[in-house]
């Protein structure tokens, strides 16, 4: 009788041996959440991971910045890019549900370095408030770009799964609040000289606080700050236009979104230099071409490039040239958040306001810097108001492509004027990107929050 | 693991029963057939109630110790089996008769075999017959049309190609709803093996597998015969049995040739040049703009008039040949056979070739002891293109392409973007797209295992098995400087090459124990155990900057930039115990109980283990003795089946919460990829099916019907939650999806003799509905539409492949805008207005297949319909336009748009760059009914007298065309379409696909 059972027996118990080989295998590229922070050397790859999704949101927030405003024609096949070229937006744009996401999700993994940090041990304590600053700092930028592309928003400040999918609106005035904490509290701990620029420092968020404090209106900090860059000597302005348009990691560059050529955004739906080059999804718009090849302009119509050969149809035949010259170009798919002209820019419109137009420590002053660069003819203003519109014209000479554009429009009460000049498509509730529509089914606390007239 | 000490206990309980030992007595004879007196080998001849027994020799000799008092059972395939007592007779000569009924046909039940008449549930078979003159490539195309409660999409016409196979509905809205497909024991690979997306036609692992290799498919559609596979069972299984050899001695070998013609069913009709300028310089006017300004000028833009679906289309040459060699003697059987196979796809450059090799051995040591072998070899090489979504897509490019280009300058040569008169972007040159750029995939399959059988007892026998199911992919891409990626987008080439292997090891042991007690009392007892395997390594490699665009420089040791290289590797598994027990009471009352212990590797501890019960009872009506007033009735079995299945079939690591690699500026770091669920665990259908089998005036009349009532909960779902948790979905088990079902299949031998006429009717009605959601918010999906969010819905109270979209209500005969009912009454139509506007599944399908034969001719023919299925013809989004864009050709229903006042239309006025009239509607919508002749197949079987004389056994003349004729309301190229390949939730859309494609062959059939 025992063969009839030992051939059985052997076999129950190979399976039972091969159980947890089989059934526990390894998993490829996967840390769990639980190991994910546990202790020192952890810290570095996960600061790393919120700056890889932190990158996410700059080529979002440019679109949103330029493709919403008068900066682009679409000619592409895209959907959300043809809604916001022709200005007819929709909640399920996907754009607009790419940015939204993106911040939230740089803002989760700065949640979870603020929440998980206190607990390890082992960290020098520079080190700890670095890392806090740094989580901070990006927490409160990605709240400054989503308070003013989408008004008041979710404001999320843990990990916890339950609290944030039933979660709805808080005013802006809140977000702003929250924001100025963040940005504060990160200041004094980031280092003076980052390794790098793709790196947050101590110049980032004073450039950070200055443009804040622009959009707040409050000439004086906003001034201040902007000084602080200046005088830091940490940046310098380049010595041609062109030098921007085409290389990366420039000596203005004060934080700066980097892509090496392994993780270019290639042929991806958000890839700008695919968007503007490669596809040319978008192309410059004609009213924003008569402004870069305006003689007050100068060299900083290098922004774009001209190709005969493209020229047909509907088609201009210019070419956005800030993210690389050639289609895939693998070198300059950089996206500058922040630089020196921007800091100049902010400062003589800080000064402009308080009066100071003409003379040493002018708004003037500043705007020649500028000029000066550019091989453009110098600035002068006899008014507030003139050298205030100068300013404003500067911007999209100085800063066209960089995503400034519609947030520009909206703090100065401009943008339903010449956005309904530009499309007859154009409607106040524009001012505003919509909720996304995902968000709004999927997250109770947000039914009935649309954004009105979407 | 608590489980696994309950099966192993079950295991210990297994003590076989004693075994009497009797004088024994040598009996012998010799086995005939009524039909023309010939001997009949390979007979099987077997004490009743044992497994003692042997086979006729090459002379239908037989011989065997028999005890007193036994009862010989005489079965052979074809034939009535018939039971005769032994006395004291030592010789006993039988005379067999055949049988048409059926119903002692040997079917394959998952670890087992039963004969048809004692099966207790729903198993549809297509039998080799059914396909051997259709030049289908792969197994799942053989199943189209032949067996009820099976729907089967062949996504495009491309060949080699995706094709969509559910049985009884689709119960998933996240996990696969492929069925299990099973190649002589061993789980194959479905769907796409391929790592790159080529637009929306994958290639297919089905389609390595030859069906000339097949001797029959059968689908398990019930939980009664189904279980047995229990975590894997929900979607159904799919069995495929491969041709071996049989007990004759006499070796046949087989030729088989066929050559033929494809060309695509149907070519679009779009504008020429001239009427496209004139629509486009109306649709400029109409948004108040000046034409000439954008460049449309009469008699300047309209000079070329290039027809880009001729200049992409050819017509394929298909051909096939197919060698094999069947036979065996009493201790060795074998089937060997050979394929080539080569089919040009009706696109330029496009084509799939195949090599197919087979060796299935058995070898019998002892009454106790034999073995054997199956073994698939194949490989192909699939010369693919780009199509669908894919703006530099073949198919796709040709039907956008503006007419106002040439394809060719003046010298001939293709023109590229480097050209100044390349249309550039979003137009590319389809005919360079076509045939400048290598899209080559290599695909190696094995499938192949060894098995024992021991008998430890006449009645107890083990069965152990390895297998492996190995397939290994290599891609090699180069897209040059001349086409769309690699030179207008990339500038210097685009050179991609990837390997995959996907492996799956298994060992089967299967213990079964037959008994018969008191001539009343039948009893089969399974019991058994599997471990699985699978392992997947995939690697890839990216170039750009080559040197040039020659051969020699297409590789990527020639690249200037290396980039986006990886590896990977995954590995699941499943452990599993099962048994099914069988009890069949004097023939007339059978009961049937089967369930599966699986524990896989996809779940979390503590839901690693699911339990798959099943219970099943028949009632052979006929046999009852009221019934004898009843002779035509041959067999009547009236069934039942209710019991659980699951689906496991989701991503591995779903149930952790992870990190994964990221990197930024030249470091790399750890970024969170998923939300945790640790209770993540099966998904469940509870499924019951009632079943009438009749066989009717000694099996003219075979009718098999089936009612059933599935419902599947705790659906795996990727749950959307709201991005201010850092994630956009979840994976839960959440919701519930029913399906409910009605199924006939009959088949009728209409005339006999001479003349002969079968019919073969099988028809389905599956209503589908997702009866529970997390919540009611509705889950979007398919592609992303203006001004609807998307184009599919899954929403409670629908089923699954729910178009999504704006109600189309007609054209304002005053403004020729389009007209969309306003849903919320708010005076605008928003996205809120969006709404349920159809449904991709068919309300009813089947097929109905003829066959007459007279003489030596034979003519089938095959019809197959589908009633009541919506298509998207999201082509039209493009092709019909109203003006949103000027980059596209329209189709010639633009010339219908409105135009002025007062015009009665359904084609809204077209207006440049206005998106409002191209809103994704209702208007897009169609009936996708239809009725095709499927296959047409005339045979002549040449006079024994002429294939003697040229020393062959038989010959076979016939010529076969498939999609010969459609009837169909759809205005797109065909209704048979899915660009999203195996998709559910978004079936049925009609995306720039290759039409199918209609094939005209002649065969030649020989055999030795």
């Amino acid at each position: 009788m025992s063969k009839f059972i030992k051939y059985p027996l052997f076999i129950v118990l190979f399976i039972i041996a091969s159980c947890n080989d089989i059934l526990d295998p390894q998993p490829i590229n996967l840390q769990i959440t639980e190991l994910a922070l546990n202790d020192a050397n952890d810290v570095g790859p996960v600061v790393t991971g919120l700056y890889a999704a932190l990158r996410g949101t700059g080529a979002p927030t440019m679109i949103a910045g330029d493709f919403t405003a008068d900066m682009v024609t679409h000619r592409g096949t895209f959907t959300q890019y043809r809604e916001l070229g022709t200005k007819q937006i929709t909640p399920a744009n996907a754009a607009i549900t790419a940015l939204w996401s993106n911040l939230y999700n740089t803002i989760y993994s700065a949640n979870f370095i603020l929440e998980r940090l206190p607990d390890i041990t082992g960290i020098p304590a520079a080190q700890r408030r670095e890392v806090t600053a740094t989580a901070r700092f990006l927490r409160g930028y990605c709240y400054f770009i989503g308070v003013n592309t989408y008004g008041d928003m979710p404001l999320v400040t843990t990990t916890d799964r339950n609290t944030n999918r039933n979660i709805d609106r808080t005013s802006r005035e809140e977000i702003i609040s929250f924001i100025e904490q963040d940005y504060l509290a990160a200041l004094p701990d980031l280092p003076e000289e980052p390794a790098s620029v793709a790196f947050a420092s101590r110049g980032a968020v004073q450039a950070a606080l200055a443009r804040f404090y622009l959009y707040q209106r409050d000439w004086a900090k906003a001034e201040q700050y902007a000084t602080d860059v200046i005088t830091s000597e940490n940046y310098t302005l380049v010595s041609e236009f062109v030098q921007l348009v085409q290389q990366d990691f420039t000596t203005e560059a004060i934080l700066e979104l980097g892509y090496t050529a392994n993780d270019d955004p290639g042929t991806s739906a958000t890839g700008l230099n695919n968007l503007f080059v490669g596809r040319r999804e978008v192309i410059p718009s004609n009213e924003i071409l008569d402004s870069l090849y305006s003689a007050p302009s100068g060299d900083r119509r290098r922004t774009v490039n001209f190709d005969p050969a493209l020229l047909r149809g509907t088609d201009n035949g210019f070419i956005v040239a800030k993210y690389g010259n050639v289609p895939n170009d693998l070198e300059n798919n950089n996206i500058v958040l922040f630089r020196l002209g921007e800091v100049y820019l902010i400062r003589a419109e800080a000064r402009a306001w308080q009066g100071k137009i003409n003379g040493a420590g002018s708004a003037e002053e500043d705007l020649n810097v500028l000029r000066a660069r550019a091989k453009a003819p110098n600035a002068t203003a006899g008014t507030q108001n003139q050298m205030l519109s100068l300013i404003l014209r500067e911007r999209i000479y100085e800063l066209a492509y960089e995503g400034h554009r519609w947030y520009d429009l909206k703090r100065t009460n401009r943008v339903n004027q010449v956005m309904a000049a530009f499309s007859r498509n154009w409607r106040p509730a524009y001012e505003l990107w919509p909720v996304p529509q995902r968000e709004i089914q999927s997250n109770p606390g947000l039914a009935n929050a649309q954004n009105p007239g979407y | 693991m608590k489980q696994v000490l309950l099966i192993c206990f079950f295991l210990f309980l297994l003590l076989p029963l004693p075994h009497e030992l009797l004088a024994q007595r040598a009996v012998s004879g010799k086995i005939t057939s009524s039909e023309d007196n010939s001997d009949l080998p390979g007979v099987n001849v077997l004490v009743k109630g044992t497994a003692n027994g042997t086979t006729t020799n090459a002379n239908g000799i037989y011989s065997l110790d028999v005890p007193a008092q036994a009862t010989l059972v005489f079965s052979y395939i074809g034939y009535v089996t018939q039971e005769i007592p032994v006395t004291n007779q030592t010789a006993i000569n039988v005379v067999l008769r055949p049988d048409v009924t059926q119903l002692t046909e040997v079917v394959v039940t998952g670890y087992g075999t039963q004969e048809r008449k004692d099966i207790i549930g729903s198993i549809a078979t297509v039998s080799s017959e059914k396909f051997k003159d259709i030049p289908i490539a792969g197994i799942d195309q053989a199943l189209q049309g032949q067996a009820s409660g099976v729907q089967v999409t062949q996504s495009s016409g491309t060949p080699g190609g995706g094709i969509t196979v559910r049985v009884r509905g689709a119960t998933s809205v996240s996990a696969s709803n492929r069925p299990l497909f099973i190649v002589d024991g061993v789980p194959v690979e479905d769907g796409a093996l391929a790592l790159r997306d080529f637009g929306g036609q994958n290639d297919n692992a089905l389609s390595t597998i030859n069906p000339n290799d097949v001797e029959s498919i059968n689908v398990y559609k019930d939980v009664a015969t189904k279980a047995i596979y229990g975590s894997r069972a929900a979607n159904g299984v799919v069995y495929i049995t491969t041709k071996r050899g049989k007990n004759d001695s006499r070796t046949v070998i087989n030729a088989d040739v066929q050559h033929g013609i494809i060309d695509p069913v149907r070519k679009i009709e779009l504008l020429n040049a001239t009427e496209l300028l004139e629509l486009q310089q109306e649709a400029v006017r109409n948004a108040g703009g000046n034409p000439e300004q954008l460049g449309l000028i009469s008699g300047v833009t309209d000079a070329v008039n290039t027809d880009w679906l001729d200049a992409v289309f050819r017509r394929g040459i298909y051909q096939q040949y197919q060698l094999n060699a069947r036979g065996g003697n009493e201790r060795t059987r074998f089937y060997a056979s050979g394929n080539y196979r080569n089919e040009e796809g009706v696109q330029l450059n496009n084509r799939f070739e195949r090599y197919t090799g087979t060796l299935n051995l058995d070898h019998k040591v002892s009454n106790k002891l034999s073995f054997g072998n199956n073994l698939l070899l194949a490989r192909t090489k699939n010369m693919r293109v780009k199509g669908d979504n894919f703006l530099d897509g073949v198919y796709s490019g040709a039907l956008k392409s503006l007419p106002f280009f040439h394809p060719y300058d003046e010298q001939g040569r293709l023109i590229g973007p480097s050209d100044p008169a390349y249309p550039s972007f979003p137009n590319f040159n389809p005919v360079g797209q076509a045939i400048l750029p290598r899209f080559d995939t290599y695909t190696t399959k094995i499938v192949g295992g060894i098995f024992a059988d021991y008998s430890f007892l006449p009645e107890l026998k083990l069965t152990s098995k390895f297998s492996i199911d190995y397939n290994g992919v290599t891609e090699d891409q180069f897209e040059p400087s001349s086409t769309a990626i690699g030179g207008y987008l990339l500038g210097r080439g685009y050179g991609v090459y990837s390997t995959g292997t996907y492996s799956t090891l298994i060992n089967t042991n299967v213990l079964t124990y037959t008994r018969t007690l008191k001539e009343k009392h039948s009893f089969n007892i399974l019991l058994g155990s599997e471990i699985l395997q699978r392992t997947e390594r995939t690697s890839s490699v990216t170039g750009q900057e080559f040197p040039s665009d020659e051969y020699t420089f297409s590789y990527i040791a020639s690249a200037g930039v290396v980039n986006q290289g990886s590896s990977f590797l995954l590995k699941n598994g499943l452990v599993s115990f099962f048994t099914k027990v069988n009890y069949d009471l004097a023939d007339k009352y059978l009961f049937s109980i089967t369930a599966r212990q699986d524990g896989s590797s996809r779940f979390g501890r503590g839901r690693q283990f699911g339990f798959f019960p099943s219970a099943a009872a028949a009632w052979r009506i006929s046999g009852e003795p009221f019934m004898q007033n009843f002779a035509f009735v041959n067999d009547l079995k009236l069934r039942a089946s209710f019991g659980y299945t699951g689906n496991e079939r989701i991503g591995d690591f779903e149930y952790l919460g992870t990190f994964s690699a990221a990197t930024y500026s030249g470091s790399s770091g750890l970024a969170p990829s998923r939300l945790e669920n640790a209770e993540l665990q099966w998904e469940r259908t509870r499924e019951v099916d009632f079943g009438v089998d009749a066989s009717l005036w000694n099996g003219r009349i075979n009718i098999t019907a089936d009612a059933y009532d599935n419902l599947t909960d705790k659906l795996l779902f990727d749950q959307p939650i709201p991005s201010t948790t850092g994630f956009e979905t979840v994976k839960g088990n959440i919701g519930k999806v029913a399906n409910k079902g009605f199924e006939l299949g009959v088949n009728s031998i209409n005339f006999d003799g001479n003349f002969k006429w079968s019919t073969s009717l099988n028809f389905s009605r599956n209503l589908n509905k997702v009866i529970e959601l997390v919540d009611t918010l509705p889950i979007f999906r398919g592609y992303t539409a203006s001004q609807a969010g998307n184009t599919n819905v899954v929403l409670p109270g629908q089923p699954l492949g729910t178009f999504w979209g704006l109600e189309f209500l007609g054209v304002d005969p005053a403004t020729g805008d389009a007209i969309y009912q306003d849903i919320n009454g708010d005076g605008e139509i928003t996205d809120q207005d969006a709404t349920i506007i159809g449904n991709a599944q068919p309300d009813f399908l089947g097929g109905i297949t003829n066959t007459v034969s007279w003489k030596g001719f034979d003519l089938s023919v095959f019809f197959q319909f589908s009633y009541g299925n919506d298509i998207l013809n999201f082509t039209n989004t493009g092709l019909l336009n109203s003006g949103e864009d000027l980059n596209t050709n329209q189709v010639r229903e633009a010339l219908k748009r409105w135009r002025k006042p007062g015009d009665i239309t359904s084609v809204p006025r077209y207006e440049y760059e206005s998106t409002f009239n191209n809103y994704h509607s209702s208007r897009f919508i169609e009936d996708g009914s239809y009725v095709r002749l499927k296959n047409l197949t005339l045979g002549y079987r040449l006079p024994p007298n002429m294939i003697s004389r040229l020393k062959l056994n038989n010959a076979r003349v016939y010529v076969s065309g498939t999609n010969l004729w459609t009837l169909t309301p759809y205005t797109g190229s065909d209704p048979e379409v899915s660009t999203l390949d195996g998709s559910t939730t978004a079936q049925g859309i009609d995306f720039y696909t290759l039409p199918q494609v209609r094939t005209v062959i002649i065969g030649l059939n020989l055999g030795f």
